[in-house]
């Protein structure tokens, strides 16, 4: 970076502000769980499959990512380090996906659920007992910074610059989803996801329609994950916990299985609630930021016990999630002609 | 040898809390096909009646030179702990798993995971993450009979004050851990006015691990008459068989599911009670691995089938046990901090090799 570069994001970092800083980094999460939330839904949304290793992949990306910047920081340029990484992350996912993958989909029945929640546990252990120099064991993996630096001057384009990042990355995942499901190949899939006797009888191979998606997914899981060691600077086994699952597992549903827009609309549902409601205890909440009712604080310490909540009676309520498989557009669409109907009904 | 004797113990001792908790696991699925994520909260909710009512009933003013106090009140324990588990089993079946049970698999499971959450978060919320140590029973030891320990020997655990009118001093409690009882604290007991202290006595971690093995050979062949002779147990087997054809022939199928999540959550009580005790702590994440664990168990034995679930149990405490050490014999030295991950390994190798597990028929397609 020039030092002419300074003055302009000296000034984009002061006019970011607190406030700004806040949304930018609510944008950059509400995106990584958005590509989460995209991924995990063409395994457990299309592909009724059901995965409980999805914070497995997302760990096997990030270290992937994390530790070869981590070992080969300073040896190529940034930019091309953070292709590397990113693409070596989105590989070794990929590759995680189908070792899990291959195995468990042959089998009818849950054994995919049960296994996948095993491979994330046996990540976990596995990056905590490895020895500290390699993944860094429990104290973390520091990730150095090869797009972007972030210092106290250039905090604001480093925010701004993430969020725009992260915009890219989701609209690329969700015209890949898209596409991916409207193919022949998705297709395919979805007749297996429905009935998979009856689409083995038309000719199509259950295991291998079963395998490519839970392979995409897992690969998808792996490039957010290469964003998250890269944006978080460091990385620490702690952070991929079950919990971490259900959170994504909570964006699928609150959005609906099977819906591109309601999984990111409902990422943004739930980062902005938890988050003002993380800053709102700590009265740290920025002064733009629209607060909370004050008579909902007691919120924030339940919150763990409401978000279980959520997702029991989401299931008893409304079992596909909020919007179906349908998109938003499907219901604004309906929302209008319902609308003027109703209108012309009046008028006559 | 000796060394082998305590591993082996211990296997078989981990392996008897898994198959207790295995056979929940194995029931439930067997007659609704639910992988019922929240039974290691169940199990956990066990531990924590067990714990109260331990203390309820005042385990720790029991002096030890009687004994059956002691043992009536574990009995009693145990009892409430597999009853108030199967309650909460129930309530669940009833306000969670029935409504969603016709919408479908992927329904049912985040239903079960999104249980297990709010369990865990809720005794979180309400007994905190600290964990409680197990209840004790104690012995008397009155203060001139105090043997001349070297310092470090009897330890000053806590000091309670007795609140039930009797006395209004302070009780002193001593154990393995907290101050050591030198000749200051003598010197501070017998100003104050104390006669005597008492002594946590806890079985050893092997006895307990025996207990636990004993209550397993008991119930093993109870649940075993349960299934094959009763009146429900044939209910169940014929719901497990085909739901429908059960339906058709009259069989009450939301009782018999009702009855099985009971039965599977009362051993699972039991089950959590005795891993308290031998593990010295309850927590509200003491569920959450033995829990998975036990699935594992469950899968390995062959899920639906009851033997399966207390073979794949004691199958899984002992490769949990003796691979580890196998290992470090074989020159590996940090195998221990495996252990976890050898048991998901042998799950997915068992999957591999007998994706219906030891002793599982092969499930068979309905079209």
């Amino acid at each position: 970076m020039g030092s002419d570069a300074l003055p302009s994001t000296l000034v984009l970092g002061l006019s970011l502000g607190p406030t700004g800083l806040w949304w930018t980094h609510l944008l950059v999460m509400v995106g990584m769980y958005a590509l989460l939330g995209l991924s995990l839904n063409l395994i457990n949304g299309y592909g009724r499959m059901f995965s409980l290793g999805h914070h497995g992949f997302w760990a096997l990306g990030a270290y992937a990512a994390g530790s070869l910047v981590h070992h080969a920081a300073g040896s190529m340029p940034g930019p091309l380090l953070f292709l590397a990484s990113v693409v070596l992350a989105v590989g070794v996912a990929a590759l995680g996906g189908l070792l899990i993958g291959v195995p468990c989909l042959r089998l009818k029945g849950d054994y995919l659920a049960v296994a996948t929640l095993g491979f994330g546990e046996i990540l976990r252990i596995t990056i905590q007992n490895l020895p500290e120099g390699l993944l860094g064991a429990n104290i973390g993996l520091t990730v150095p910074r090869v797009l972007l630096e972030k210092t106290p001057e250039t905090k604001g384009l480093f925010q701004a610059g993430w969020a725009g990042l992260m915009v890219v990355a989701v609209v690329l995942v969700a015209w890949l989803v898209r596409n991916l499901v409207t193919s022949a190949r998705g297709r395919t899939m979805l007749a297996v996801a429905q009935d998979e006797v009856a689409a083995g009888l038309l000719g199509v191979d259950p295991t291998r329609s079963k395998v490519a998606p839970f392979v995409v997914g897992a690969a998808l899981a792996g490039l957010a994950g290469a964003l998250y060691a890269h944006y978080q600077g460091t990385i620490a086994p702690q952070e991929f916990t079950f919990l971490e699952m259900v959170k994504m597992l909570l964006v699928v549903v609150l959005g609906g299985l099977g819906s591109i827009s309601g999984c990111i609309l409902a990422a943004f549902v739930l980062l902005y609630v938890e988050q003002v409601l993380q800053l709102a205890g700590q009265d740290m909440l920025p002064a733009g930021v629209p607060p909370l009712p004050a008579s909902w604080t007691w919120l924030a310490e339940w919150w763990s016990v409401i978000y279980a909540l959520v997702l029991v009676l989401l299931m008893i309520f409304r079992p596909h999630g909020l919007l179906g498989t349908r998109e938003l557009n499907d219901l604004l669409r309906s929302w209008r002609t319902r609308r003027t109907g109703r209108g012309t009904g009046a008028g006559a | 040898m000796s060394d082998l004797h305590v591993f082996l113990l211990n296997g078989l001792g981990l392996g008897a809390i898994y198959a207790f908790i295995a056979l929940g696991y194995t029931m439930v699925y067997g007659i609704i096909r639910l992988i019922n994520f929240a039974h290691g909260e169940v199990f956990m909710v066990g531990a924590y009646i067990g714990y109260f009512a331990l203390r309820g009933l005042g385990v720790e003013q029991m002096p030890l030179p009687a004994p059956w106090p002691v043992v009536l009140a574990i009995l009693v324990a145990l009892l409430l702990a597999g009853l108030g588990s199967g309650l909460l089993a129930v309530v669940v079946e009833r306000l969670a798993y029935r409504p969603v049970r016709k919408a479908g698999r992927i329904a049912a499971l985040l239903t079960a995971v999104g249980v297990s959450l709010l369990l865990q978060n809720l005794t979180l919320r309400l007994f905190t993450a600290t964990p409680r140590p197990g209840p004790a029973a104690r012995e008397w030891i009155a203060l001139e009979s105090l043997p001349a320990t070297a310092p470090g020997e009897l330890r000053v655990d806590r000091t309670v004050r007795l609140s039930d009118g009797r006395s209004d001093t302070d009780e002193v409690v001593v154990a393995d851990s907290g101050v050591a009882l030198d000749e200051a604290w003598r010197a501070r007991l017998a100003a104050e006015g104390h006669q005597g202290v008492f002594r946590r006595v806890e079985l050893t971690k092997q006895q307990h691990q025996l207990f636990v093995i004993g209550m397993l050979a008991l119930f093993a062949p109870t649940l075993w008459w349960l299934v094959k002779r009763t009146r429900t147990g044939k209910a169940m087997r014929a719901v497990s068989e085909d739901m429908d054809a059960a339906r058709l022939m009259g069989i009450p199928i939301d009782r018999v599911v009702m009855a099985t999540f009971f039965l599977g959550a009362f051993v699972a009580g039991l089950g959590g009670v005795a891993y308290a005790a031998t593990y010295g702590k309850v927590e509200p994440m003491l569920g959450f691995l033995p829990g998975m664990k036990a699935f594992v168990a469950a899968v390995i034995g062959g899920i639906g089938s009851i033997p399966g679930a207390i073979l794949g149990g004691l199958v899984l405490g002992l490769v949990e046990a003796l691979l580890p050490l196998l290992l470090m014999r074989m020159g590996w030295a940090e195998a221990f901090g495996w252990t976890d991950a050898l048991a998901f390994l042998f799950l997915i190798v068992v999957l591999l090799v007998k994706p219906t597990g030891l002793l599982g028929k092969p499930l068979r397609e309905k079209v």
